[in-house]
């Protein structure tokens, strides 16, 4: 016997909401928290230092390679930004019905995903190889931390990203095709979020010292 | 008529994306401008911050479409804001008394 879950298209006349989306912000909310206890940290340990960022046990501190690294880290940004309206503009796809120009922008999405994650690979190795490694200051730990964390969310969204455009993701468009364009705009709120967040972490990681 | 809003909607998603490139641009020459304040970085970085918030706000109110949702996610967004807020300035309220300490 099929089952229907309730409010997957129609909204719940109390929230005015369909169920996905009051979800995701709640989930949102308490990723608010998460990263912003990360924040409260960075303000925490950055007020107590005389010099920032650091200077280690060895008497080196990360400044130097920082400078080198903004051109990257604003490549990535750049990177970022371009997925996020990439991503609206699959969701737009959807409501004009054009399931191929939906998978055209899912896989822009998809790629600049990729970029971001291959440029983070070559910050990171540069990094630990010059011995900036997380135990190195209070600095580096917090960049490794939050950036890392960052880093796990893209790898999810990807994740998710890959299966709308395989055909088990994308073959409920064409049985529920509104319920599958709310999860697109559900997921799309996900990555603005992630988005948002390096929004901030750019500057204050990369620029700001 | 709903083509043609979706049409102008486009239209705004894809100048945000050309703001949002500039502001990037904008963040970064930022940090080659001296704010600096009787020694202290903090007008750089009111600076840096200042624009950062300005794009987050333009991510979240088109892409996020903050511009036109129900009273029910505004309220939770409130709340957490509310919550982060306070989470941010715990840690200013020991300032004064952690200089130097890490």
């Amino acid at each position: 016997m099929d089952i229907k879950i309730p409010y997957n298209e129609d909204l719940r006349p109390d929230t005015g909401l369909y169920n996905a989306k009051l979800g995701i912000w709640l989930f949102l909310a308490s990723e608010v928290m998460l990263f912003g206890g990360l924040f409260s940290s960075y303000i925490l340990l950055r007020a107590g230092a005389s010099v920032w960022p650091p200077i280690g046990l060895d008497g080196q501190s990360v400044a130097h390679l920082l400078e080198e690294t903004i051109g990257l880290a604003t490549f990535n940004t750049v990177a970022l930004i371009t997925s996020s309206v990439t991503m609206v503009m699959s969701w737009v796809s959807l409501k004009m019905k054009d399931i191929s120009k939906f998978k055209m922008y899912m896989w822009i999405t998809i790629s600049c995903a990729i970029i971001f994650l291959v440029v983070k690979y070559f910050e990171y190795s540069h990094k630990i190889h010059e011995g900036f490694v997380p135990a190195h200051d209070t600095y580096m730990a917090l960049y490794f931390t939050m950036t890392g964390l960052h880093v796990l969310h893209i790898i999810g969204g990807l994740f998710v990203l890959v299966y709308f455009v395989m055909p088990d993701g994308i073959k409920m468009w064409d049985d529920e095709p509104i319920r599958f364009t709310n999860r697109i705009e559900v997921f799309g709120l996900y990555w603005h979020f992630v988005d948002l967040v390096w929004i901030f972490l750019f500057p204050v990681l990369y620029l700001l010292n | 008529m709903v083509s043609d809003n979706i049409s102008k909607q486009v239209i705004k998603y894809w100048k945000i994306f050309a703001l949002l490139l500039f502001c990037t641009v904008l963040t970064v020459l930022a940090v080659y401008v001296d704010f600096d304040v009787e020694g202290s970085i903090a007008g750089g970085i009111f600076v840096g911050l200042t624009i950062a918030v300005f794009k987050g706000y333009l991510v979240a109110y088109n892409f996020m479409h903050l511009n036109d949702e129900k009273p029910m996610i505004y309220w939770i967004i409130l709340v957490t804001l509310v919550f982060f807020l306070i989470l941010l300035f715990i840690p200013v309220m020991w300032e004064s008394t952690l200089v130097g300490k890490y």
